[in-house]
Formats: structure tokens, C-alpha cells, sequence
């Protein structure tokens, strides 16, 4: 009755806006408490965070996207994709869907690709012809496109979550990295299709491509095009582990983006890791004290009997899958994308692997709905964002991003229907 | 201590923070990338310097949490927050803000234990560097965390309105 009680005052306090590692901590403390065993067994647990290889990889990671935020990265990616793809029909908006997937995927969908991208193709996409309603949906749905390419943090969070609860089936986040890739461009593949489709009836006039503006787009973007190619060819080449392409990614850019372009300052310098560490902070202190609440839920055996509970009404494999997604949905419209990685995914991965689900699919599933998260109403962080950014009413952001959602909801279908497109290029 | 002293001395420690989280990150992107040079070049590497990282990744966090604590900007849910009047943001920001500092009061007394505990074992983690100098850390954080939502609490009940950013 108490411990009831001691629950539902948790979740309470949770939706008041308490930090969520308080939350967590609390929840671990009640579960420790009721069993007799000594609190200080989350304080080690927490401290097992320097156990955790790979870990290193998150600060280096989210430094180098806020420096990629704060650079003019942005306008060069959007010139020179602008240049290279912009006489294609539909232009503009291919241009737009493959500058966030790419920006997003360094930056790990802070909501920075709206501030940063969206803020420069909202003008050009209407300028181009494209009503307004449907540039806004267009920048609102992309800011999280992208979150299922490589090098993305959230990507590289769930396989670091995932190889720590020492499963029968390992994963290597450099499957999870390839395993990304057919499903994100599935679905900048449907966004491109259904863009022609609903401007069918007054096509866009296209951009005319022109040798000289793609040479002088690619002369000023020169230092940041290698980027990618020292990422995942490092990674890939067998030359550093990922942790390490993060310290490079990280080093790459301090060097072209204060001393080569000089946009940052060694003064902002201090500032811009200062923020780009309390989102670290934040994050892995949730991930430190959830090591400790949900080894007392494993203990507690709460996924054998989660999937017992399940199973009494759900027997079949994609019956399961549906109920994840509509609850991964409703979640990822609550909870931003790394707490619910942390709380959820050492609950889900147990009980999905009984049902027979590859690891490395469920991370991609996951995410895909985590995406879909970030622009469901009523609470998406990326309606928010676009709102304040865009000063326009939520309200309109809603109907806005609608269509694109549902498009995006239909990538996730198949997604998670057609394991063989996230596990196809492995061999699994 | 005058307000005038207060403000100073925060200041003053805010600015070692975020001077502390510049320097600690720096050196660990160089310590990352001479063990990449080391170890594709000359085929060697520092012994301790993975152990090393991993600890500094613990102290960004754990500092960077302590600065995300001065303006209470730790990831929460923000659905009621965000909807409630500001007239009563500040009633549901105090409720958070006491829960907030009574659990972080318990985690800072099982880690001052732990680290006590350490001590008395007295192991190293790596070099000579023992085990308790590198767990140090928690305890500090959670005091600092508990401090800071203690001021944000007075300030609530004070002005009777939630504390904006920099005040």
C-alpha cells in the first residue's frame, strides 16, 4: 500500500518537472529500501560508468555538434548540396531532406538542425514556389531525419546501453551504424516521392546547374567535406575504434572551425564545451543511476514478467511489434530520445529477444519511433523548437507536419515489418 | 557576507567550473589522440591512459550536471511546466526543487560512505593515483547539486516566482 503510494507520488513528481535522474534515483532507492539492500549499491553503480568502454565517445561527440552548430557549417552544407542537387525536380526539398539526415547525424537531433538548417531553407523553400504550410512540416519532420545514420549519438547510446547487459546475441555499434542506412534512406526516399506528388499540379521550377557555383560551393565547404570520410573511414578502414573517431571528429573540427574558418573564438570556446557538457551531464547521470534501478528490476526479474504478461494476450512476433511501436511513439513524445533510451531499452531488449527480435532491429525500430517522437503532438520537442523558432502557433505546426508524419509512419511500417532492410547488409 | 560577496563568490566559482570543464575536455581529446598516434605509429601507448579517460568522462559529467543545477536545467518531463500559468509555475518548481534536494542529500551521503569505504581500502586506479581521489567527484556533485536547488527553493518561496535563467 505505502510502496504504492511511494509510486504514484514518483510519477507525479515526475510529470512536476523534477529531474528525471532524481526520478530515477528515487525509484532505485524505494526498490533497494524495500528489499534491505544497502543504497549505497547506486552510488557504485553509478561509478561503474568508468567500466563502460566506448563512453568517451559521448563527449566528444556532442562537443563536436555544438561546434558544428555554432560554425556556418550549415549555410556551406546547404549551398553545396543546393549546387550539386538543386536541378533536380523537387530540388529544394531533396536538397533539404539530405542536409538535416546529414547534419542531424552529427549533431545527434538536439533540435539544432531546425535552429541551424531549417532557419535557412524555410525562406529559400518558399521563395521556390513551395506553399507555407508545407515548408514549415517540411523543416519540422527533417530536424530529426537523419537520427539512423552514422555517427549519430543516439545510435552509438543504444549499442553502448545494449553491450552492457551482456546478452547471448552481442551487437557492435559498427552493425548498428550499417543497419541505419537502408532505413533512412527509405524514408528520405518516400518524403522526396510524396513531395513530387503533392506538387504535382504546380511543379517547382528548377534550379539550373551550373559547374561553376558547384566548384566554388565545394572550394568553400573543402575542409568540412573530408569529415565524413575520416569518421567512417577511420572506423571502417580498422585505423581507430569509435571512441577514438570521436576524439579525431572532435579535434578536426576545433582545428578547421576556430583556426582554419575562424568563426569560433577561443573565448566562446569555454562556453560552448560548458553547454555542450551540461547536456553530457544530464545525460549520463540518467544513464548512471538507471544502471542501478534497472539491475534492481532485473533482479526483480520485471522483464520475465513482462513478457509473460504480454504473452498471455500477444503470442505472435509482429503482434509484439505493434504494441512497441504505439508505446515507443507515445513515449518518444514525452521523454526526450536519450532518457528513454536509458529507462527503456534494458526493460524492451529482454523481453523483444524472447519474442525473437535481432537486437541490432530493435535499435533501429526503436529510434525510427524515437524520430517520429520528436513531432507528435501535442508535445514533440521539434514542435516546439520550430514554433519558437518560426514564431508561428503550435497549433499550425500540428496540421503542418502532419502529412510528413504520415509518410514517416509508413517508413516505420515497413521498417519494422521487413527486418531485412535494417539486417540485410550484415550477416546476421 | 554582503549579497554584493555572495554574488562575487558565485561568480567566482561559476567561472572555475566552466574553466575546469574546458581544460579537463581538451586534455582528454589529447590524451584520445595520442593513444591513436601511439598506437598506429609506434605501436605502443600509455599504459594507464584508457583508465584515465574513462574517469575524466565521469568528472565532465558529474561537473557538467552541477552546472546544468545553477538554473535547475536538468532533463525533465516539462509537460505540466509547460502549460501551467506562471502564477503557479512557482508552487510546481518548489515541490520539484525539495523532492530534488532531499534525494540528492541521500546519494551525497552513500557516496561520502563509498568513498570513505575506498579510502580505508586504499586500491589505486590507475598509476599512483588512488581509487577515492577519483570517486571524490560524487560526493562534491551532489552536495553542489543539492545546494544549488536549495537556492532556486528560497528564491521560489521568496519572490514567489519561478528563478529565470541568470538571476
Amino acid at each position: 500500500m505505502i510502496v504504492t503510494l511511494a509510486i504514484l507520488a514518483l510519477i507525479l513528481l515526475a510529470f512536476l518537472g523534477s529531474p528525471l535522474f532524481v526520478v530515477i534515483a528515487g525509484a532505485a532507492m524505494l526498490g533497494f529500501y524495500t528489499s534491505d539492500i544497502d543504497l549505497m549499491v547506486i552510488i557504485i553503480e553509478l561509478y561503474r560508468i568508468v567500466d563502460t568502454p566506448l563512453l568517451s565517445a559521448l563527449p566528444f561527440f556532442t562537443l563536436a555538434g555544438y561546434l558544428l552548430a555554432e560554425s556556418n557549417t550549415s549555410a556551406r552544407l546547404v549551398r553545396v548540396t543546393q549546387a550539386l542537387l538543386g536541378g533536380l525536380p523537387g530540388g529544394l526539398a531533396i536538397v533539404a531532406y539530405i542536409t538535416c539526415a546529414m547534419f542531424t547525424a552529427f549533431t545527434g537531433a538536439s533540435g539544432v538542425t531546425i535552429v541551424a538548417i531549417g532557419a535557412l531553407l524555410l525562406p529559400a523553400l518558399t521563395r521556390a514556389g513551395y506553399s507555407e504550410r508545407f515548408s514549415l512540416g517540411l523543416v519540422t519532420t527533417s530536424g530529426s531525419l537523419g537520427l539512423l545514420l552514422a555517427p549519430s549519438l543516439p545510435l552509438i547510446l543504444y549499442g553502448i546501453i545494449v553491450q552492457q547487459m551482456n546478452l547471448p546475441q552481442s551487437i557492435d555499434i559498427k552493425d548498428l551504424f550499417i543497419a541505419g542506412v537502408l532505413p533512412a534512406l527509405l524514408m528520405i526516399g518516400l518524403l522526396c516521392a510524396w513531395t513530387l506528388w503533392h506538387n504535382r499540379s504546380h511543379p517547382i521550377p528548377m534550379q539550373a546547374y551550373t559547374s561553376a557555383e558547384a566548384l566554388a560551393a565545394l572550394n568553400e565547404a573543402k575542409w568540412e567535406i573530408p569529415l565524413p570520410f575520416i569518421v567512417l573511414g577511420g572506423i571502417y578502414g580498422g585505423f581507430f575504434a569509435i571512441s577514438e573517431a570521436a576524439a579525431v571528429t572532435v579535434l578536426y573540427l576545433l582545428f578547421i572551425e576556430v583556426l582554419v574558418y575562424r568563426e569560433i573564438s577561443l573565448r566562446q570556446l569555454p562556453v560552448i564545451i560548458r553547454d555542450a557538457m551540461v547536456m553530457v551531464g544530464g545525460i549520463l547521470l540518467i544513464l548512471g543511476i538507471s544502471l542501478a534501478f534497472t539491475n534492481y528490476l532485473i533482479d526483480a526479474e520485471l522483464p520475465n514478467r513482462l513478457f509473460d504478461m504480454i504473452q498471455s494476450v500477444i503470442t505472435s512476433k509482429y503482434g509484439f511489434l505493434i504494441l512497441l511501436n504505439i508505446v515507443l511513439l507515445m513515449l518518444g513524445a514525452i521523454l526526450d530520445i536519450f532518457s528513454a533510451l536509458v529507462i527503456m531499452v534494458p526493460i524492451i531488449v529482454p523481453v523483444a529477444l524472447q519474442y525473437g527480435i535481432d537486437p541490432v532491429h530493435l535499435g533501429i525500430i526503436f529510434l525510427a519511433n524515437m524520430q517520429i517522437g520528436y513531432f507528435t503532438p501535442p508535445v514533440g520537442m521539434n514542435l516546439f523548437i520550430a514554433s519558437y523558432r518560426f514564431k508561428k502557433p503550435i497549433t499550425e505546426l500540428y496540421l503542418a507536419s502532419l502529412p510528413f508524419m504520415l509518410v514517416l509512419l509508413f517508413a516505420l511500417m515497413v521498417i519494422t515489418y521487413w527486418p531485412a532492410l535494417s539486417l540485410g547488409l550484415l550477416d546476421r | 557576507m554582503s549579497p554584493g560577496r555572495i554574488r562575487k563568490l558565485v561568480q567566482g566559482i561559476e567561472y572555475f567550473e566552466d574553466l575546469l570543464l574546458a581544460v579537463i575536455l581538451l586534455l582528454m581529446i589529447a590524451l584520445a589522440f595520442a593513444q591513436i598516434v601511439l598506437r598506429n605509429m609506434f605501436d605502443s601507448g600509455i599504459v594507464w591512459g584508457d583508465s584515465l579517460l574513462r574517469i575524466a568522462v565521469l568528472w565532465v559529467a558529474l561537473i557538467g550536471a552541477m552546472v546544468a543545477s545553477r538554473s535547475g536545467n536538468h532533463i525533465n518531463i516539462d509537460l505540466v511546466t509547460r502549460w501551467v500559468g506562471i502564477q503557479a509555475r512557482w508552487i510546481v518548481t518548489s515541490i520539484s526543487a525539495t523532492f530534488t534536494i532531499a534525494i540528492c542529500a541521500v546519494l551525497a551521503y552513500h557516496s561520502y560512505r563509498f568513498v570513505r569505504f575506498e579510502f580505508e581500502d586504499g586500491f589505486t586506479a590507475f598509476a599512483a593515483v588512488p581509487n577515492w581521489v577519483c570517486e571524490f567527484i560524487m560526493p562534491l556533485a551532489f552536495v553542489v547539486i543539492a545546494l544549488r536547488y536549495l537556492a532556486i527553493l528560497v528564491y521560489c518561496l521568496r519572490y514567489r516566482q519561478p528563478m529565470e535563467p541568470d538571476s
